[in-house]
């Protein structure tokens, strides 16, 4: 994969990941940031998934000139997988994943499928003085999931390592969280835009980075209000499982919950 | 095989001593004299540590049963200091004190706490066949414990001759709903051709097999298993002579491996973890 470094350095970036085809979240999460005087907008993949219309979530994007990297649904999309490539092994979540990827395959234009297919693998870029590194699921594999329970503190500090950097943005999981190792560098999961993240509400979240040159990093959660209302009619009405809609209307995961470690499944619903 | 990085350390911390002696098992546990001793807790505690300086994504304790080990829960305790930390167990010890400071240990950690308890068939009679007369009972009691303390359990299943069914997912996903389990975990594993299950697996991976496969799918890619006698490849071949790798140190070990015991035909043909996901 390939690896896109930015030339010159940031103050202030917004960062999300999984837009899952949710174009109405996608425009409220550009609205939102457009209020928030960043340098540059991130987006780390999966750009397809449980929503309907995937072609709706390009011209997005591309008018408000997000930066994109690869997340797995891209790279299947774009590479004509026979799967998201996420690893179930779970038959119903396996199930409803080809569902899923099935509908977003079938209705993804030739022309965007081209476009995820050019997008990077990984970014740099400098914020304020911190070198950092953007990537889909981990530095080391586009479809490893890192939850904050899962995810201990040497391995942290091997990724940064490895990575020369200060600072590491990921998404894969959709949940966020944010890491501050003893020795001052981080990690942050920002997140996605595409489904609320398992708490029984129904907003999502993005993230705005902010560091001064010489200055420390500072990272806030921002949430996002969208018309969930409006996007589960359109999933009920492409014929999307209803379980898919039920996250949207609830804010609790109903599917793929295999790969929850047992703290953030005992947080959800299901 | 290369290695790539090392995501998961199991601890063998019984060897091969165990209160069930199952016709399927990876090791030939059982009851009576092991013929792999329990591993040293001071051992444990050195490997643990190497690990998570190497960047260890997740520690797994194993055996045998681990809850037979007098220094187990100290060892949980110790391991999740510095990772996520998963206990493969027959389920037939974690009583209601048991249960209680499991749930405690996993309160307090800043890492997941994963306890996986064997059950290999949904029907009662099939699975004590395979595990022993009453395991199933207590299997499926240490699963109702654990859920109802709000500790999730992973039912994990070996897919045994025995027990045969393509809809076994399913089965025992209902079996644990029917128990009152609301969020059912289940794990399913092959079979694997070793312990007393030996020569029930035909043929080993090829050169030619080796080469087309992406390495992401064999778990000695990124794995390595601590028992007595020193480091071994994979926590299937764990405590084998032909398995131990070579070394002082645990760094020492992850350096490429022999891919040519029958079971490995087995990570070859499923692309299975032993992992949790």
């Amino acid at each position: 994969m390939t690896t896109l470094s930015e030339p010159r350095a940031f103050r202030r970036i917004a960062v999300f990941g999984g837009v899952y085809s949710n174009a109405h979240a996608l425009a409220a999460t550009l609205a939102d940031v457009r209020r928030r005087e960043v340098d540059a907008v991130f987006c780390l993949g999966d750009l397809g998934g449980c929503g309907p219309h995937p072609d709706r979530v390009f011209p997005l994007l591309r008018d408000a000139g997000v930066r994109a990297i690869q997340g797995n649904y891209d790279l299947a999309v774009a590479e004509g997988h026979t799967d998201c490539g996420c690893g179930y092994t779970d038959p119903r979540d396996n199930h409803f994943a080809h569902l899923s990827y099935a509908y977003t395959l079938a209705r993804t234009a030739t022309e965007n499928r081209r476009w995820m297919a050019a997008l990077p693998g990984h970014r740099r870029l400098r914020l304020g003085g911190l070198p950092a590194l953007l990537c889909h699921g981990s530095p080391r594999a586009i479809s490893e999931f890192l939850w904050e329970s899962t995810t201990p503190d040497g391995l942290v500090a091997r990724f940064l390592d490895d990575a020369r950097a200060q600072l590491i943005l990921c998404t894969h999981s959709g949940i966020k969280w944010h890491r501050r190792l003893a020795d001052g560098r981080h990690l942050v999961n920002v997140g996605v835009i595409g489904r609320p993240e398992n708490d029984g509400t129904t907003g999502v979240w993005y993230t705005l980075l902010t560091a001064e040159s010489g200055g420390d990093l500072d990272v806030e959660f921002v949430p996002v209000a969208y018309d969930h209302e409006m996007l589960a009619k359109e999933m009920d009405a492409e014929g999307l499982p209803p379980e898919f809609a039920e996250t949207v209307r609830t804010g609790w995961w109903t599917t793929c919950l295999e790969v929850l470690p047992g703290r953030e499944r005992s947080q959800g619903r299901f | 095989m290369a290695f790539r990085h090392l995501a998961a350390l199991w601890v063998q911390i019984t060897g091969t001593l165990c209160n069930l002696q199952c016709v399927h098992c990876i090791n030939a546990s059982g009851p009576r004299e092991p013929w792999l001793p329990p591993l040293d807790a001071e051992t444990a505690r050195r490997h643990i540590t190497e690990a998570a300086a190497l960047g260890v994504k997740e520690i797994y304790f194993t055996g045998g049963e681990p809850f037979m080990h007098p220094a187990i829960m100290p060892l949980l305790a110790f391991a999740l200091e510095r990772a996520p930390t998963t206990v493969l167990t027959n389920g037939t010890l974690i009583t209601d004190a048991t249960a209680d400071a499991l749930v405690a240990l996993a309160a307090a950690a800043r890492y997941s706490l994963e306890i996986r308890v064997s059950l290999d068939d949904p029907d009662r009679e099939r699975n004590d066949a395979i595990r022993g007369r009453g395991a199933f009972e207590r299997a499926l009691r240490a699963i109702v414990r654990l859920n109802a303390r709000g500790l999730l359990p992973i039912l994990t299943a070996t897919e045994t001759e025995a027990a045969p069914g393509g809809d076994r997912y399913a089965r025992l996903r209902a079996l644990l709903l029917e128990a009152g389990v609301r969020k059912p975990r289940v794990k399913l594993l092959p079979l694997f051709p070793v312990g007393r299950a030996q020569g029930r697996g035909g043929g080993t991976v090829t050169r030619e097999m080796l080469a087309a496969v992406d390495p992401a799918r064999l778990q000695c890619s990124e794995t390595r298993a601590a028992a007595a006698g020193g480091i071994y490849v994979c926590p299937i071949l764990s405590g084998l002579p032909e398995a131990r790798m070579d070394g002082a140190t645990l760094a020492d070990t992850l350096v490429p491996n022999r891919v040519d015991h029958p079971a490995c035909l087995v990570c070859w043909q499923t692309g299975s973890s032993c992992r949790n996901a």
